[in-house]
């Protein structure tokens, strides 16, 4: 994992934009959500660190996060945020896949 | 051949629900029956693929971690001396949801095949967390469903069945398994589960400065009548 720069992460959003993406999302231990399947028709992200994102989908969709620090494009072309404390636990996740995450 | 050499070997079930259950709770005891010879099977219920902790600095993300603490936690069997490691395959966070009959029944089938002296697994309800009770009480009714005549423990935390009475329960409930002999093991388990105890510094202290946080035993509940016929400082 990177630490996030905007133009970057930004640039790997717009690649999911326009197509059917299934979506992992958690913050700390009280929620998470798997294999959502959504249409993506936006994506944005911003702050100046850490930084929020957020995704609107099919139409009438929000999906919003913030305290992410760090992101990855994985082996299998999955874009992967993530927001890590000081100590490097794991407070938020937004995964983007155009396959199902592994249940 | 001596009457020790003919003894048949004694086996153990372990049966839990994330790796690091083994060696954060009980891990002295697994090492010390493991070096008397006794036949280990660990059964963890999940990968921990749900765990906070990434290391430190954090080297994972979810996506990497189940294959991460499946290793870690081989590594961790190898310093305790277990010998058979088997994962049922469930999402972390997801035991209680999952079918409780079908879990059972594959426990059935595990018991069936391990025969084992000793079961050990969370109490269904003073686990701790939902996947420890959720795992417990599915191996307490598989044991009772088999009508195996394995005698049955509940892991405890750290010291607090020291005095039992607190929680409602009496010495006489109590297993005390001292472990003394077996720390290095138990804190070379711990380094073993690396990205979950890299946040912890003690652990990585000289390892005589480490092992003093350890206690010097590790307590068990009685969880069937084969187990309070049993000696008070041995699980066999």
């Amino acid at each position: 994992m990177m630490t996030i720069t905007r133009p970057q992460v930004e640039a790997e959003l717009l690649k999911f934009v326009g197509a059917d993406a299934y979506i992992h999302s958690e913050a700390t231990s009280f929620v998470f959500v798997r294999n959502f399947k959504i249409k993506l028709t936006h994506a944005y992200i911003a702050g100046e660190g850490p930084f929020r994102a957020a995704l609107r989908f099919d139409g009438h969709g929000w999906l919003r996060m913030e305290a992410l620090t760090h992101y990855e494009v994985d082996g299998n072309s999955r874009l992967l945020l993530a927001g890590y404390d000081d100590r490097g636990r794991m407070n938020v996740a937004l995964h983007l896949g155009k396959e199902p995450f592994a249940e | 051949m001596n009457k020790f050499d003919q003894a048949p070997v004694r086996k153990l079930l372990a049966v839990f629900a994330h790796p690091d259950d083994e060696s954060f709770i009980c891990g002295g005891t697994l090492a010390k029956y493991a070096s008397e010879g006794v036949d280990i099977t660990l059964v963890s219920a999940t990968r921990g693929e749900m765990g906070r902790r990434m290391g430190n600095p954090p080297y994972l993300n979810r996506e990497t971690m189940a294959a991460a603490r499946e290793m870690e936690l081989r590594q961790a069997c190898a310093s305790l001396g277990i010998r058979h490691l088997i994962f049922l395959n469930i999402r972390d966070k997801t035991v209680e949801f999952t079918d409780a009959d079908r879990l059972t029944a594959r426990i059935e089938d595990l018991i069936h095949q391990v025969d084992p002296d000793v079961v050990l697994t969370f109490h269904e309800t003073l686990g701790g967390h939902p996947d420890h009770c959720a795992i417990g009480k599915a191996t307490t009714a598989a044991l009772r469903g088999t009508g195996h005549r394995g005698a049955l423990y509940f892991i405890t935390f750290g010291d607090a069945m020291e005095r039992p009475e607190r929680f409602g329960f009496t010495r006489g409930d109590i297993t005390k398994v001292d472990v003394h002999a077996h720390l290095e093991a138990k804190l070379a388990a711990f380094r073993a589960h690396r990205c979950q105890t890299e946040i912890d510094e003690w652990v990585w202290l000289p390892d005589q400065e480490a092992m003093t946080r350890f206690g010097r035993h590790e307590y068990f509940m009685k969880g069937n009548r084969e187990a309070a016929a049993r000696l008070r400082h041995d699980l066999f």
